[in-house]
């Protein structure tokens, strides 16, 4: 497994983090969390800055 | 229990610590620089062995990148962590000891550079020492940070946040891998690094370019996160896409270090990765400018009122202008061209002046009042007259440093019809003295519009107000 990953580090690893940015893409943009997801933008506005 | 609604008590001393810091070093960090571009273009300023172009040249480009630049990382980060999280600042001890150990950092750094020690990588000059010290602060920087995080009331941890942890953590990274190196002697300053040949270039570059892209971008879209809506009274156009914008300018920058290697011994393969890597940039780059600038949808006649959001917009729109530029420079056959030349000088004044330096301006002449507890800046004349002033010292600095850019590597390349050089060196030095002479007209109006900052800050921390009507935009943020 580890002489696998050694040898092939540059196409694993690159799929690797093209797959987790794909989740991640996937999970802000998910259908039915918009709502919540953008309720996130108003925190710099609540709140006294003083 | 603390709950949401409950008002902590922020630690603003220390924010204003930096501030002053951000304003003082910054007046240096440009003095210095014009003094410099003086030098370029007159070669007699040379004086003795200290101010010479070599080593005023690393003092420069410290005292604007690291000193100016990371002070307002620091009081913005500090500022703007606290309100997002409803906490106050973690460790009222360990925040004041990353002030005056930054500082000391600075001057540490600043008389190695005027004395000739230096471990001669750009933008990572200081010897083992000062190195070893930064290294204490930077982490004390971090806990501090994490912690605060830590204590929030807030739930959720806000975008601009996650931009700082990210250049905390990355700089952190990249400062401990480029620098290792061994003292010749515990009470010596010389040290040798344990990188050599083409893997210290590499290593040199992945952090050099990556300070450029967790220091001078990261960490300043974090103050674009927190700043910008605060200024607009409106939130970020869309969380959703901060989101996106922040993993793919993660996942993509770290890769794009070998760009600064083109046409060397690196492997050909890293310099077409460098390059790829750098044009995919454009989206993430050009993905934040828009959701910056958005931010002002329906509220853009915002613009005309306040001349601090203007300084915003403005570095937001310099922003995408060196982040379509950099990818463009780093296709290999544009930069058989530019590279090496004053072009390279020109981009990263652009993304420096424009972005870096005005978010800053915008940011600090926000903070002024809120720190000082005024009601508004002393004049908002001085501050539209210090964003056109810089404005104008910007664009005769890089159109200057365009030209003269070009006209050198062309030069460079120019043969005659029986393969000699059309030109000798100093003909293209003869050929770029009159755009030197303008670059430095640009960097003295930078420097003018820095002081006439410096003098209004100084006015409202007084607690002055001018007799002027100028309060269109104070109303605005009354």
């Amino acid at each position: 497994m580890i002489d696998w990953l050694t040898n092939n580090a540059g196409m694993s690893g690159l799929l690797f983090f093209f797959i987790v940015f794909l989740c991640i893409a996937g999970w802000s943009y998910r259908p039915g969390a918009k709502e919540n997801m953008e309720s996130h933008k108003y925190i710099p506005l609540e709140g006294d800055e003083q | 229990m603390n709950t949401l609604n409950e008002k902590p008590i922020y630690n603003d001393e220390i924010v204003k610590l930096f501030t002053i810091a951000t304003v003082f070093w910054g007046i240096v960090g440009f003095a210095v620089g014009l003094f410099i571009a003086l030098q370029m273009a007159f070669p007699s300023l040379n004086i003795g062995e200290y101010l010479t172009f070599g080593r005023l040249r690393p003092l420069h480009t410290s005292a604007v990148i690291f000193a100016f630049g990371g002070n307002a990382l620091f009081a913005t980060s500090y500022f703007s962590v606290q309100r997002t999280c409803r906490a106050r600042l973690w460790g009222d001890g360990w925040a004041k000891f990353t002030f005056w150990g930054y500082q000391f950092f600075i001057v540490l750094a600043a008389i190695g550079y005027v004395t000739g020690i230096t471990q001669a990588k750009e933008y990572a000059e200081p010897e083992w020492y000062a190195d070893l010290w930064l290294t204490f602060v930077w982490v004390a920087y971090l806990i501090v940070f994490l912690m605060t995080l830590k204590d929030r009331r807030e739930p959720h941890i806000y975008v601009g946040n996650w931009f700082f942890l990210a250049f905390i953590v990355t700089v952190a990274v990249l400062h401990l891998a480029n620098n290792v190196s061994i003292p010749v002697s515990f009470l010596g300053a010389k040290s040798y690094p344990a990188w050599g040949g083409v893997q210290s270039a590499m290593i040199q570059w992945w952090y050099g370019h990556n300070a450029v892209g967790f220091f001078l971008t990261a960490g300043f879209l974090g103050i674009m996160y927190y700043f910008v809506p605060k200024r607009t009274g409106r939130p970020v156009y869309s969380y959703r896409l901060s989101i996106l914008h922040f993993w793919s300018l993660i996942f993509i920058y770290i890769w794009a270090g070998p760009h600064h290697l083109h046409y060397t011994a690196l492997p050909d393969w890293a310099q077409t990765l460098g390059a790829t890597f750098s044009i995919m940039l454009w989206m993430p780059s050009w993905g934040g400018m828009i959701n910056g600038m958005m931010t002002l949808s329906g509220a853009w006649h915002k613009l005309r009122e306040d001349p601090v959001l203007r300084f915003m917009i403005i570095s937001l729109a310099f922003y995408g202008m060196s982040t379509f530029e950099g990818p463009l420079m780093s296709i290999k056959t544009v930069n058989a061209l530019s590279h090496y030349t004053d072009w390279t000088i020109g981009h990263v004044h652009s993304g420096a002046l424009g972005w870096v330096a005005f978010i800053s301006f915008g940011a600090i002449y926000h903070l002024v009042p809120v720190l000082w507890k005024r009601d508004g800046l002393y004049s908002m004349k001085l501050v539209n007259m210090h964003l056109w002033i810089a404005t104008l010292g910007i664009v005769l600095y890089i159109t200057a440093m365009w030209v003269s850019g070009i006209m050198q590597g062309l030069m460079w390349r120019s043969y005659d019809s029986m393969g000699f050089l059309e030109y000798s060196f100093v003909e293209t030095v003869m050929a770029m003295h009159p755009f030197y002479v303008i670059r430095a007209l640009g960097g003295s109006l930078f420097l003018i519009g820095a002081l006439i900052m410096a003098y209004n800050l100084y006015r409202t921390v007084r607690g002055d107000k001018a007799p002027e009507a100028t309060q269109v935009g104070e109303t605005a943020h009354a």
